[in-house]
């Protein structure tokens, strides 16, 4: 008989048993080698992070008068006190201005940067080492020079636009309720765009050459090939870098605080340095863990949305 | 004009005979006795310290007439062989601060390794506007220092939380006549002292004379009144293109209210009610018709002349020296050190900015803060010296160790050479040292601040000072001079804070 004529086989397959889901405890219990060496790890975060956490959310119920440094018991007050005051939605819009502003345009122009540096020239290296600059220079130190090179009296960008006629007055931006934001904003993205530079760059490396050039073969436009086959493969490191950013804007005090304290009249005044001035120049711990508080929970969702970004396309781990 | 000087010159109007033409002015119904007493007033009920007492004259009279023996004087207190270590917080010098300031700051940390060979001192020196934040924090952790030498304005919050210790002059060798009373009460909560006075000091008008010239004022005449002020400054902004008045207006600085409220004060207002002879601290007085008045001042040279500098909402005196230096404000308010200062500037120039800064320096010039419709006024500022808590240090507080460093530092000698350019002596023995006669040779325009002291009024002596005068005094400023809000608004704004705070107590 042909095998060809052979009548086929009938494959009878053996019924699997599906097994029971394991719970938790008993996956930690196989595990146990694994949760043993992450433990002190563990243990340090929860002394540095976890404690002071528990301990702020406490705080965060009592007020603290400075005269006596007694807590009380206040309940909810100090969150109604914040929510309530015009201040907080004042410095809350400030907040976004700033957020917004800094995490977009450091955004474009790192991404900007990323791109002209993609494809080699001469030179590139150094201009590349030169654009890293800013991200290295330390904070307090760039606050000062910047707040030196910006001074409404004596900085250098005003005496310049002087003396070369284009001004006949100071120019004033750190000393101006309108300006003094962009200004921040600028000298923020000034600081902060080497960073997105650097991620995108490494993300640029990963878009296959291959699909950029059957594009190129089909007709597509410098633009189209940018569009839907550079874009869509950074989408991963986009998200990522654009998170990272919004965060630690959110987070970024040293800034604003050295170059205008929030000033003028608190046009530059963030959630961050309220909670500064709250804490430390008004004493008023609990209110000031209230509003950390908020904050926090803010920070929770954002780090929930990074955390999916992250884990978006890696593949379950089975046990 | 007005001089502080003796003289037989008939011309020169010294306090002396300015008491006896109102007295006569009185008596012939020329002025009321309450003008005259308004244009007399200085503040010696408060601070104790009467200029028939401490003026020009009898401070150097009183200068080289007492010898002082420092390492005795320590060591018959607390033996030379204590042991232990010391940690010791203060605001020292910084980098643009005269020399003589930064040798002497070293010397003072020498000699006490030489007096107490085994007591390791452990110094830090903190910034001004860190200083604060910094020991709250640490006392707040239980990590304070041992001692901590503190601004006067500060102290008060630690003592009502129990951050600082209960003493006693005598344990020091001190007694209270040995102090003004005013710098006594700085150090005074709740009945007890809580720390010891190291210096006292109150500031001065600065101007430019060749500004003034350039100008068309009288080069020797500076300002008497604030509205004054405010008119010179505008002249000199209209005349010369310069800025006149060198105003501070940043929140969070010091430099601001100790610029701001002799101001308030002259005009008859005040942050709460320390302005009165008999201060309570439970009302404000800074939306009263006279602290509104004030604020106008400001308003006027900020935004109506446009007189003062763009920069002032994020200036402090460190910004202002610059200015100055450059030649580029006519008028401001400081110490004595400000002189020595601007020389120090001007040694370092080079080429034409250095002529230029030489030429400034010739043509500084100090007096009398001017004075409002109700008084003259200046902040009686210094600083203190506290030993910390066992509860704010997280240990024990090393006694002895502490006692022998907190005796140093008021001592006559320490607080006198620790405070060399720009304050004075808070134990008052320091007056009668060879070392204050040197001074008052060595150090220009120091009798001028020293004529300033009977018109000292001292911040709030209350917890609440700090928030007061560092947050919403200058956000008053800022509300008012970018036009946030009406002057008036941004008073009763300030008031209505106040009053929250007063109310939270």
């Amino acid at each position: 008989m042909a095998i060809a004529e052979a009548p086929a086989l009938a494959v009878r397959r053996a019924p699997v048993a599906v097994p029971a889901r394991e719970t938790l405890g008993r996956r930690i219990t196989r595990h146990w080698a694994d949760y043993l060496y992450v433990l002190p790890a563990l243990l340090v975060m929860l002394v540095v992070i976890g404690y002071p956490l528990v301990y702020t959310v406490w705080l965060s119920f009592h007020a603290t008068p400075p005269r006596t440094g007694e807590w009380v018991f206040n309940g909810t007050q100090n969150y109604q006190d914040i929510l309530s005051g015009p201040r907080f939605w004042r410095i809350t819009m400030n907040t976004i201005y700033w957020t917004v502003g800094s995490t977009l345009f450091a955004f474009i122009l790192g991404f900007g940067a990323a791109l002209a540096l993609h494809n080699p020239f001469r030179g590139r290296g150094v201009v590349r080492a030169l654009l890293l600059i800013p991200w290295v220079v330390s904070a307090v130190a760039a606050a000062y020079v910047w707040r030196w090179i910006l001074h409404s009296d004596y900085g250098l960008v005003s005496g310049m636009l002087r003396s070369w006629g284009v001004i006949d007055r100071p120019l004033v931006l750190l000393d101006s309720k309108s300006y003094v934001m962009p200004t921040l904003i600028a000298v923020n993205v000034w600081k902060e765009f080497p960073f997105v530079m650097v991620m995108l760059t490494a993300g640029l490396q990963t878009v296959p050459e291959g699909l950029l050039r059957a594009a190129r073969i089909d007709g597509a436009s410098t633009w189209d090939q940018f569009w839907h086959v550079t874009v869509p493969h950074l989408k991963g490191v986009i998200l990522i870098t654009t998170l990272l950013l919004f965060v630690g804007n959110l987070n970024s005090f040293t800034l604003v605080w050295l170059m205008t304290g929030g000033g003028p009249a608190n046009a530059s005044q963030l959630w961050i340095t309220e909670i500064y001035n709250i804490a430390f120049r008004s004493l008023q711990y609990g209110m000031a863990s209230a509003f950390s508080v908020i904050l926090f929970i803010i920070m929770l969702a954002l780090g929930y949305f990074y955390v999916k970004a992250l884990t978006m396309n890696a593949p379950r781990r089975e046990g | 004009m007005f001089s502080h000087e003796p003289t037989r010159n008939p011309l020169i109007i010294n306090r002396r005979r300015l008491m006896g033409f109102l007295a006569g002015a009185v008596a012939t119904g020329i002025v009321t006795k309450s003008e005259a007493l308004a244009y007399l007033q200085d503040s010696s009920a408060k601070t104790g310290v009467t200029a028939e007492e401490w003026n020009p004259e009898t401070i150097k009279a009183l200068a080289g007439t007492r010898e002082v023996d420092t390492e005795a004087d320590l060591h018959a207190l607390v033996p030379e062989t204590t042991e232990g270590t010391i940690q010791y917080w203060n605001v020292g010098p910084t980098e643009p601060d005269p020399q003589i300031t930064k040798d002497l700051y070293q010397e003072f940390q020498d000699t006490f390794a030489r007096y107490y060979p085994n007591i390791t001192l452990e110094n830090q020196n903190v910034g001004y506007n860190d200083m604060l934040d910094k020991i709250r924090t640490a006392a707040a952790g239980g990590a304070a220092p041992d001692v901590a030498k503190m601004p006067i304005l500060w102290g008060v919050e630690f003592a009502a939380r129990g951050d600082t210790s209960e003493v006693t002059l005598e344990e020091f060798g001190w007694t209270a006549e040995q102090f003004w009373p005013g710098a006594l009460k700085s150090v005074t909560w709740d009945g007890k002292l809580y720390g010891v006075p190291t210096n006292n000091e109150t500031m001065a008008f600065i101007w430019n004379k060749q500004i003034f010239a350039d100008a068309g004022l009288d080069p020797e005449s500076p300002p008497t009144t604030w509205a004054d002020v405010v008119a010179y400054s505008n002249q000199i902004k209209q005349e010369t293109g310069k800025n006149g008045y060198g105003m501070v207006a940043k929140v969070n600085a010091g430099n601001t209210p100790f610029r701001f409220m002799p101001v308030m004060w002259a005009y008859g207002g005040s942050a709460l009610d320390e302005a009165v002879d008999e201060p309570t601290y439970e009302t404000t007085m800074i939306n009263s018709p006279e602290g509104i008045a004030a604020l106008q001042t400001y308003y006027d040279m900020y935004v109506r002349d446009g007189s003062v500098p763009t920069s002032a909402l994020t200036n402090t005196q460190t910004e202002n020296q610059d200015l100055f230096i450059a030649g580029e404000i006519a008028m401001m308010i400081s110490h004595p050190s400000e002189y020595v200062a601007m020389q120090g500037r001007a040694a370092g120039a080079t080429g034409a900015d250095k002529e230029r800064a030489d030429q400034i320096v010739a043509n500084m010039a100090y007096g009398l803060i001017p004075e409002g419709p109700v008084r003259r006024a200046v902040v009686f500022g210094g600083s203190n010296a506290h030993i910390m808590s066992d509860a704010a240090h997280g240990a024990p507080v090393n006694r002895d160790a502490a006692r022998a460093l907190v005796a140093m530092l008021t001592g006559p000698e320490w607080s006198l050479k620790n405070n060399w350019t720009d304050s004075n002596p808070a134990n008052l023995v320091g007056f009668e040292t060879k070392w204050m006669k040197q001074r008052l040779e060595e150090i220009a325009f120091l009798e001028v601040t020293t004529a300033m002291l009977p018109y000292g009024i001292p911040f709030p002596v209350v917890p609440e000072s700090p928030e007061v005068m560092n947050i919403i005094v200058p956000e008053m400023l800022q509300n008012a001079l970018t036009e946030t809000m009406t002057v008036e608004e941004a008073a009763n704004d300030a008031a209505d804070r106040i009053n929250a705070l007063i109310a939270s107590r």
